[in-house]
């Protein structure tokens, strides 16, 4: 069994000796899988599918000529009659794709969101049979996956199969397809002989047992989902150009007399394949040696850490090859020292990268293909001025690859749950940048220059900025909305990617991080190769903790409710050692008058004998206010902590389930408080107002009084500069 | 007289005019307080007793974010009022102007309120009208010149291979505009100059004066300008490079912090009336 979990680590070693059967079976299944043929179920883990495709780019029409060798195998208990298929390509075909509707709407089309005129791309399926023959062109048709409110349409198409396909066993397509290639949209196209070729073949979605095929349209707000597999594909181009692709290159082959190269790429186990072309591409080849990058301490830290043998978190050696625009060349080692930090911590964090290859591509000029993962490939950007401090491209080549693990490994439905991609990832880019760099500065730019050349740009971590946005949209949608549904683009973007990091880096404070770090592993070696879902997750947060954290998930992540627990108010004052008015005494009542309390005051304060001990010292009565200003709860075990500081260095700390809207504390002590504050490890980074979480008796503090000098200065600079306009 | 002598001469002007800088700088302060009070309110209320005003940094993202979160909807209600405020502001500096180049150009007379005062009555209303003109220079320089120019590099940034070619061009695009304006902003300090120094009541001919001045002798009267361009840069550099080691949040930094910010908008309204003083010394030295 392919057993990939938390508890079940594989080394480096075993690893690559699975995936090395894997692929030796993938070579092995299309020769003999045929329709309505029974094979045995693929094991989990073992791609049940397996593409071979021999594509040939035409760089001066700018046309793909595809064919495809697709094997399916049914791992579900249902017969399947048909099969669907991704034509993503068709959403830049015309203004009636879901895709160009959503950006019109999104009035995206200012950008490069819709093709100008004869900048269309679009894919056609010229033939489609069967390994034995069967033609099953005259059963082709587009279909509306996502309702007849997507009409127009052709990103989805479905043929019938002549016999449904029974559990186990597998169907051999053979297809013929013609791409036109887009002046790029959404990252896929070319701009002048610059080629960037991403979900350019017709690729089947993804059956789900009991509920059929899952292959949406393709959305605006969207990324893609697709089923493991082992790919071979043949990539034939102009002599002239540099390829890179996902998988490794494993034959070259040129052919003089059409003056072109042809190059196959292999790659087990992975659910998509990228491939891009340039004839002014530098190629650069790096190893990552795990010796190297990784100290026996580190290793010896992890483990113990992760609670896992020593060579459960041992790293491979990864063959790293750049591919980068000329003009870019004196940035060549700042990529790969960002790729090689990627490597070494999402892989000592969330497992050994699994794969021997990993190529970064510089993206072309123009190309608008930058920040994008593909399995094995991502494209990174870089500009030629940069400031280091600015951490770009470190940023992107964190992230990008970064999403090999959460995208690529951890494989989650991108449709339906963007957010366990692009917020783990988010997140994890922040850790990682973090550790690696540190802070950087906020990438201000005038006219393409660095304003941190110029200007002392303040420095920030990822978290911050994310939190930022995350504060801002927690009202629009749940984090957990389908792609295509959110409110906005803004709204997807901020929810899945900030919004989400955020709520992460909120459950690791609220966790702890050794915990945390367990249940980030856990989760993502559990479910490498396949398809989790939120559930999964929350149970492994639930297992790993020992905690029902469901409140969490509905309450912040499923959920549009704003966060905010605050300090509304704080007192501090002298308690009376008597107070004024009438009190039963023995047989009567007395008086207490203001004179009669101010004497005794005074007697009380004295000490009793000359030389003898001090007048007890006065008590204090502190009361504070804790308020819940947003709708969200905590809930479960977690508490509202409240730290209160007192004038003689002492703290007193109290704790509220913060599920009324207020609650009133007091504290009776000798000493005067000086603050009141929430949260004081600033776990709860969602919460939407830091400011009110914490109350302090004194006033004006110098930061601020600084802040304020600056506030003015700033004023006083504007009214000049309006004023020299007159 | 050459260019250095001109500015030399102007420092000189703009020294026994001190009070000048001083009514300018009193104006600067008071309407900038009025119109940062409710910021200033705001941060007060928001930070004044949080224990994050301990913590807080002058460009706090964290905080920034926040408070444009909780108060981006009021700000865009006052908005208006911030830009009745600059408009406002804008017509009080046209009317100091005539105080400003009046009192310059005035060599025995004094700077007092009074004086100062008085020139500004006596010239805002042409003053208005140089304003007008120049507003007329400037879209012509940043609407028909600036388009034309991006007519010429559209082309050149649209056939480009690299990113080279789109950079240097938006950026050379922006270098010319801005030295466009620095001709528009010295050809309009002339005739102000003009107007008081020829006792010219009507503004084009005044604005003829100033033309036919600079026809002559426009790289000279224009090095003047960007000699005193290149000093407000360098006192700029030389301002922030001190003011980044004054960021410790102890009592005294930032008191010094908040002394040498004002010193540094002294700084420039200084440079203001350098402008002045260095071209009317110039304009007065070519008598035609």
């Amino acid at each position: 069994m392919f057993d990939l979990s938390g508890k079940g680590q594989v080394t480096g070693r075993t690893r690559r000796l699975i995936l090395a059967l894997a692929a030796a079976a993938a070579t092995v299944l299309p020769l003999a899988a045929t329709a309505g043929q029974t094979v045995p179920p693929p094991a989990p883990g073992t791609p049940g599918l397996s593409y071979e495709i021999w594509v040939e780019l035409d760089a001066a029409a700018k046309m793909l000529l595809g064919k495809e060798e697709i094997v399916w195998t049914n791992p579900t208990k249902d017969t399947v009659p048909d099969m669907l298929l991704h034509l993503y390509w068709n959403a830049f075909k015309n203004v009636n794709s879901v895709f160009l509707r959503e950006a019109e709407a999104e009035s995206e089309s200012q950008g490069r969101a819709v093709p100008e005129d004869g900048e269309w791309g679009w894919i056609d399926v010229t033939d489609i049979r069967l390994a034995d023959g069967t033609d099953l062109r005259p059963t082709f048709e587009y279909i509306l996956p996502d309702g007849p409110e997507t009409a127009g349409d052709q990103t989805v198409a479905r043929v019938r199969l002549p016999a449904a396909v029974r559990p186990g066993e597998s169907v051999h397509l053979r297809v013929e397809f013609r791409g036109k290639i887009p002046r790029t949209v959404a990252r896929a196209g070319y701009y002048r002989d610059s080629f960037f070729i991403g979900q350019w073949y017709p690729k089947p979605g993804v059956y789900e047992e009991g509920k059929g095929w899952n292959c949406h349209a393709y959305h605006q707000n969207s990324e893609f989902f697709a089923d493991f597999a082992d790919f071979a594909v043949h990539i034939t181009r102009p002599r002239r150009f540099v390829v890179g692709a996902t998988g490794k290159p494993t034959d070259s082959h040129a052919d003089e007399s059409a003056g072109t190269t042809t190059t196959t790429f292999r790659q087990p186990m992975v659910h998509d394949f990228a491939w891009t072309a340039d004839p002014r591409y530098l190629k650069i080849e790096r190893d990552f040696v795990a010796s190297r990058e990784v100290t026996p301490r580190e290793y010896e830290e992890t483990a113990q850490r992760l609670n896992l043998p020593l060579e459960a978190v041992r790293l491979p050696d990864v063959k790293m090859t750049l591919l980068i625009e000329p003009e870019h060349k004196g940035q060549i080692e700042r990529h790969f020292k960002a790729l090689r930090a990627a490597i070494k911590y999402y892989g000592l964090w969330y497992g050994p990268y699994p794969y021997e290859t990993v190529t970064m591509v510089d993206p072309p000029f123009r190309t608008d293909s930058g920040g994008m993962e593909y399995p094995t490939l991502f494209t990174a950007g870089t500009s030629v001025l940069t400031s280091r401090s600015e951490l770009d491209p470190e940023g992107v080549i964190v992230h990008e690859f970064g999403h090999g693990y959460w995208y690529g490994l951890t494989a989650n439905n991108e449709f339906e749950a963007a957010w366990l991609d692009e917020g783990f990832n988010t997140y994890s880019t922040g850790r990682v940048l973090a550790q690696a760099y540190g802070p950087g500065t906020i990438p201000f730019r005038f006219k393409g220059l660095p304003l941190a050349w110029f200007l002392n740009v303040p420095m920030v971590f990822d978290f911050e900025t994310n939190r930022v946005s995350a504060i801002q949209t927690v009202r629009f949608d749940p984090v957990t909305s389908w792609s295509w549904k959110f409110y906005s683009r803004e709204s997807y973007g901020a929810n899945v990617y900030a919004r989400a990091a955020t709520l992460l880096g909120t459950l690791e404070g609220l966790l702890g991080e050794p915990t945390w770090d367990r249940i980030m592993r856990t989760y993502a070696m559990r479910f490498r190769f396949r398809h989790p879902t939120e559930a999964d997750f929350i149970g492994v947060v639930d297992e790993i903790s020992g905690r029902d954290m469901t409140w969490f998930f509905n309450e912040l992540v499923d959920g549009t409710k704003p966060f905010d627990y605050g300090v509304a108010d704080l007192s501090s004052v002298e308690v009376p050692i008597c107070g004024r008015g009438v009190f039963d005494s023995e047989g009567g009542r007395v008086e207490w008058t203001s004179e009669k309390v101010r004497e005794a005051e005074t007697a009380a304060l004295k000490p009793k004998t000359a030389g003898g001990p001090p007048a007890p010292a006065p008590n204090y009565r502190t009361t504070f206010v804790l308020r819940r200003y947003g709708d969200a709860k905590i809930g479960g075990d977690a508490r509202v902590q409240a730290v209160v500081r007192f004038d003689d260095g002492t703290t007193e700390t109290r704790t509220w389930d913060g599920q009324a809207r207020w609650t009133r504390v007091e504290i009776v002590k000798p000493v005067r408080a000086s603050s009141v504050q929430i949260d004081p490890q600033g776990i709860w980074l969602i919460d939407e107002n830091m400011a009110n979480n914490s109350l302090g008796t004194d006033g004006l503090r110098r930061n601020v009084s600084k802040l304020m000098t600056q506030l003015l200065f700033t004023v006083q600079l504007v009214l000049h500069f309006l004023g020299s306009w007159s | 007289m050459g260019a250095f002598k001109a500015i030399a001469n102007g420092t000189g002007t703009t020294v026994r005019k001190a009070r000048v800088l001083v009514i300018l700088y009193i104006v600067n302060l008071a309407f900038a307080l009025v119109v940062a009070l409710p910021i200033l309110a705001l941060v007060q209320r928001e930070l004044g007793h949080s224990l994050l005003g301990v913590s807080i940094r002058p460009f706090d993202y964290q905080w920034i974010g926040e408070a444009m979160f909780r108060h981006g909807e009021s700000l865009a209600a006052i908005e208006a009022g911030i830009l009745g405020a600059g408009l406002a502001y804008l017509i009080l500096q046209v009317f100091l102007y005539g105080g400003i180049v009046g009192r310059i150009l005035d060599r025995e007379g004094t700077a007092g309120l009074g004086a100062f005062a008085g020139d500004s009555g006596r010239y805002f209303g042409r003053f208005v009208r140089i304003f007008l003109i120049s507003v007329v220079f400037v879209v012509l320089t940043l609407g028909l010149v600036m388009k034309l120019m991006t007519a010429v590099f559209e082309p050149l940034s649209k056939a480009a291979i690299t990113e080279w070619v789109p950079l240097i061009l938006s950026n050379l695009h922006f270098l010319i505009a801005l030295l466009l304006l620095s001709i528009v902003h010295m050809i309009i300090d002339y005739t102000r100059i003009a107007v008081v120094a020829d006792q010219e009541r009507r503004v084009l001919k005044a604005l003829r004066h100033a033309l036919t001045f600079l026809k002559t002798r426009f790289f000279r009267a224009w090095s003047i300008y960007l000699l005193i361009v290149a000093a407000t840069v360098a006192g700029s550099v030389v301002f922030y490079v001190v003011l980044g080691r004054l960021s410790a949040p102890t009592v005294v930094m930032v008191v010094a912090a908040l002394i040498w910010m004002q010193a540094y908008i002294v700084f420039r309204i200084w440079i203001r009336t350098l402008f002045v003083a260095a071209q009317a010394e110039y304009y007065r030295s070519h008598p035609y």
